[in-house]
């Protein structure tokens, strides 16, 4: 039975929709987990010689001992946020002669596919095999062995147990994100020592291989609570994901804009609304923080505006590459609705430069207070933010009209390459080398302030030809809607 | 009995969606649930079928409660939606994972599929397509089939006529008929469709906003009846 379960998670593998668009990037994914693997695989080797050169002088045992209940206390927080709950795909399975005993067997079974479990071991077992081996001998060696796999083990299904529980009770969370500040925040004080304990646990363990017995008996524990609670819980409404809760409806400040409002609030629903295109937003936020990056005192100092100018581009307009370079595709699931319906399409194109002109507006005003940095950076960025509301909105929706992969909201933004095709790359590239092929001459002629304000005026033009453009989304929006609409179809 | 439903309840947030103090389904029974949306005849099926979990009551099947155990599996066999299909698997490797957990070997289960050939009308089988692609009607007699096929004592259908074109409606009726009596078949179906209804089944179960407020058997006045009922609703 297990076997039949994962031969059809195998076959729903290989035959996913999404297969052929993502082959390329299923082939990066793959060869960046073989990457670090490989460097898992070799710092496991050489861990006797890196201890030695990072800490020179330590005891390697003794830094060794403190590194590993610390790898698995970040290893859990991140399964906390990271490791998928595998829920959904048992459903066609509930109402058939199955026991339910072996469904969740499946469960547990399927969730020990994780990459999460595999990096431990391959760090610290080479070790254990070796080093520790050598020097303890083989008991001690395989005792530590055991530990580490069964804190794998442990972690893993703690994890998801907690995850499971939070469905239900969301409060949960923040206890858990709670606890684990506070762990942190006692090592960062240095009250409590994650290390110091894991090096007391791990040298009685050398002193008392038995004692070592402790891990694998929590593993087994978490594995049969969770067991447990799965059997018991085995409905799929109350397994899935966390009912979503209606989320801000209205926004009045959109209604004063007529029907370019009614379908821009129409927009922002479906941002806030669903997971991908929430964290994208979020995502773009966080660039926010790319200023400390890119503008230095000695390039400030230079007027060397060139790396400032693609830093201050991709703030003030990172709402509208991030989340334009998928534009119509958002709506992917519903654009045959939308085109049927009494939608004038100069309004639907009109509200997304509307969206992204208050997006970019607002991150602009945050970004401005680098300002206090340096007057020059306000210069740039004005002169990045004219380009990105004039300019910048028509390249990257002209591009749009050319995307014909639909989005598949219910996922998260991160590592995910679904709806990402080639079109996406070549669309960014000319939205961001262009703002610096326009400044780069007056760089090279020695009048850098003229290229920020011939950058901020042809911005500004680019601005008060809104309706030319406009009009000229539009006309490329008919000649390919029927493709983009069947595009659509295919994949949602 | 096959199924005794008692006190069962199911609320969400503050609605009721299904309260059913007392229902019974005898062995061999045809019954046919009817009633406009949202009356819970679907979560009454799910509840049956121990997909949701009741917020009070108990569904027993053959004495035994659906929600203890799996007994109820052997012999129970459902099609609610879609999402009861393997949609990344053709038609025949559902048919024959299906088949294989109620042991019947692949020639067994290919054998028996040929009965259904001309219900199928040559759409399902041998197409080389994922169910995922096929129209939501062929999804649904993929779903029906299977659920035939595992000569279950109990199959549950919500709206199975729903999307199926006309000639396969009428072939579905006499499938369910013959089964009724040549394997004293207990049969839940939910439709929308009167006619349909009072032709196949010989009880009737009135719900509305979640409570059973008629249950009777069929006779020559039923449709009338029926019709009369939700003619009365259109006035209120």
């Amino acid at each position: 039975m297990l076997l039949i379960f994962l031969n059809h998670q195998w076959k729903a593998f290989w035959r996913s929709k999404n297969k052929g668009g993502t082959i390329a990037a299923q082939i990066f994914m793959g060869l960046m987990v073989l990457y670090l693997l490989a460097l898992a695989l070799f710092v496991g080797f050489m861990l006797k010689h890196i201890v030695g050169s990072l800490f020179p002088g330590k005891d390697v045992m003794l830094v060794f001992n403190g590194f590993i209940l610390y790898y698995f206390a970040i290893d859990f927080v991140m399964r906390m946020q990271l490791q998928d709950l595998p829920t959904l795909s048992i459903v066609p399975y509930l109402h058939l002669n199955i026991p339910r005993s072996k469904i969740v067997g499946f469960l547990n079974v399927r969730a020990a596919f994780s990459a999460f479990n595999l990096f431990p071991l391959i760090l610290f077992l080479p070790f254990c095999s070796t080093y520790v081996a050598q020097l303890y001998g083989p008991l001690i060696a395989t005792m530590y062995s055991l530990s580490v796999i069964s804190l794998c083990v442990f972690n893993n299904y703690a994890a998801l147990y907690i995850k499971r529980l939070t469905i239900y009770n969301t409060g949960l969370i923040f206890i858990v994100m709670g606890a684990v500040a506070g762990v942190a925040l006692l090592e960062y004080f240095k009250i409590f020592s994650i290390s110091a304990f894991s090096n007391r646990v791990f040298s009685v363990v050398i002193l008392y291989p038995v004692v070592a017995l402790v891990f694998p008996l929590m593993a087994t524990a978490v594995f049969w609570i969770n067991a447990r609670y799965l059997r018991n819980n085995l409905y799929t409404e109350e397994l899935r994901s966390g009912e979503e809760k209606k989320v801000s409806t209205d926004y009045p400040f959109l209604g004063r804009f007529g029907e370019i409002g009614t379908l821009a609030a129409l927009e922002l629903k479906l941002i806030f609304r669903h997971k991908r295109p929430r964290s994208a937003v979020i995502m773009s936020l966080v660039f926010v923080l790319y200023g400390f990056l890119f503008y230095k005192r000695e390039v400030l100092d230079k007027d060397v505006f060139g790396m400032m100018i693609f830093a201050a581009t991709f703030m003030t307009g990172s709402s509208i590459s991030i989340y334009g370079q998928f534009m119509f595709g958002w709506q992917g699931a519903h654009f045959d609705g939308i085109l049927v319906n009494k939608t004038n399409f100069r309004n639907f194109i009109k509200a997304k430069f509307l969206l992204f002109t208050i997006s970019s507006t607002c991150i602009t005003l945050i970004v401005s207070l680098y300002g206090l940095m340096s007057w020059k950076i306000l210069m740039v960025q004005f002169a990045a933010y004219f380009y990105n509301v004039g300019l910048g909105t028509v390249i990257i929706l002209y591009f749009a009209t050319r995307n014909y992969k639909s989005i598949d909201l219910s996922k998260s933004a991160g590592f995910n390459y679904q709806g990402v095709g080639a079109s996406q790359f070549v669309l960014l590239l000319p939205y961001f080398l262009l703002p610096l092929l326009i400044y780069l001459p007056f760089q090279l002629a020695g009048v850098p302030y003229w290229g920020l304000a011939c950058l901020g005026l042809i911005g500004l033009i680019s601005l008060s030809m809104r309706r030319f453009w406009v009009e000229f989304i539009l006309k490329e929006f008919n000649k390919r809607k029927y493709k983009i609409a069947a595009g659509f179809r295919e994949l949602s | 009995m096959i199924l005794e439903i008692t006190n069962l309840k199911k609320i969400y947030g503050s609605r009721t969606v299904v309260n059913v103090p007392y229902l019974s389904v005898n062995e061999g029974e045809t019954i046919g649930l009817v009633g406009n949306n949202g009356a819970g005849k679907t979560t009454l099926f799910r509840m049956i079928l121990d997909l949701i979990r009741p917020d009070d009551g108990q569904v027993l099947s053959r004495e035994e409660n659906v929600a203890a155990g799996d007994r109820w599996k052997d012999y129970t066999a459902s099609y609610l939606d879609e999402g009861f299909l393997i949609d990344y698997l053709t038609a025949e490797e559902y048919f024959l994972f299906i088949g294989g957990l109620h042991n019947l070997s692949p020639a067994h289960v290919l054998d028996y599929l040929k009965q259904y050939e001309e219900f199928f009308n040559g759409e399902i089988l041998n197409r080389g397509k994922y169910i995922r692609d096929f129209s939501k009607g062929n999804q649904n007699k993929v779903g029906i089939a299977a659920g035939l096929m595992q000569h279950p004592d109990l199959l549950i259908l919500d709206e199975p006529f729903a999307n199926l074109d006309p000639t396969t409606q009428i072939r579905l009726k006499s499938i369910l008929k013959s089964l009724k009596h040549n394997r004293n078949m207990a049969t839940l179906i939910s439709s929308h469709d009167l006619n349909h209804v009072t032709d196949v089944c010989d009880r009737i179960i009135l719900l509305e906003k979640g409570q059973v407020i008629k249950d009777f058997r069929k006779d020559e006045n039923t449709l009338r009846e029926l019709e009369a009922y939700f003619r009365s609703n259109l006035l209120d």
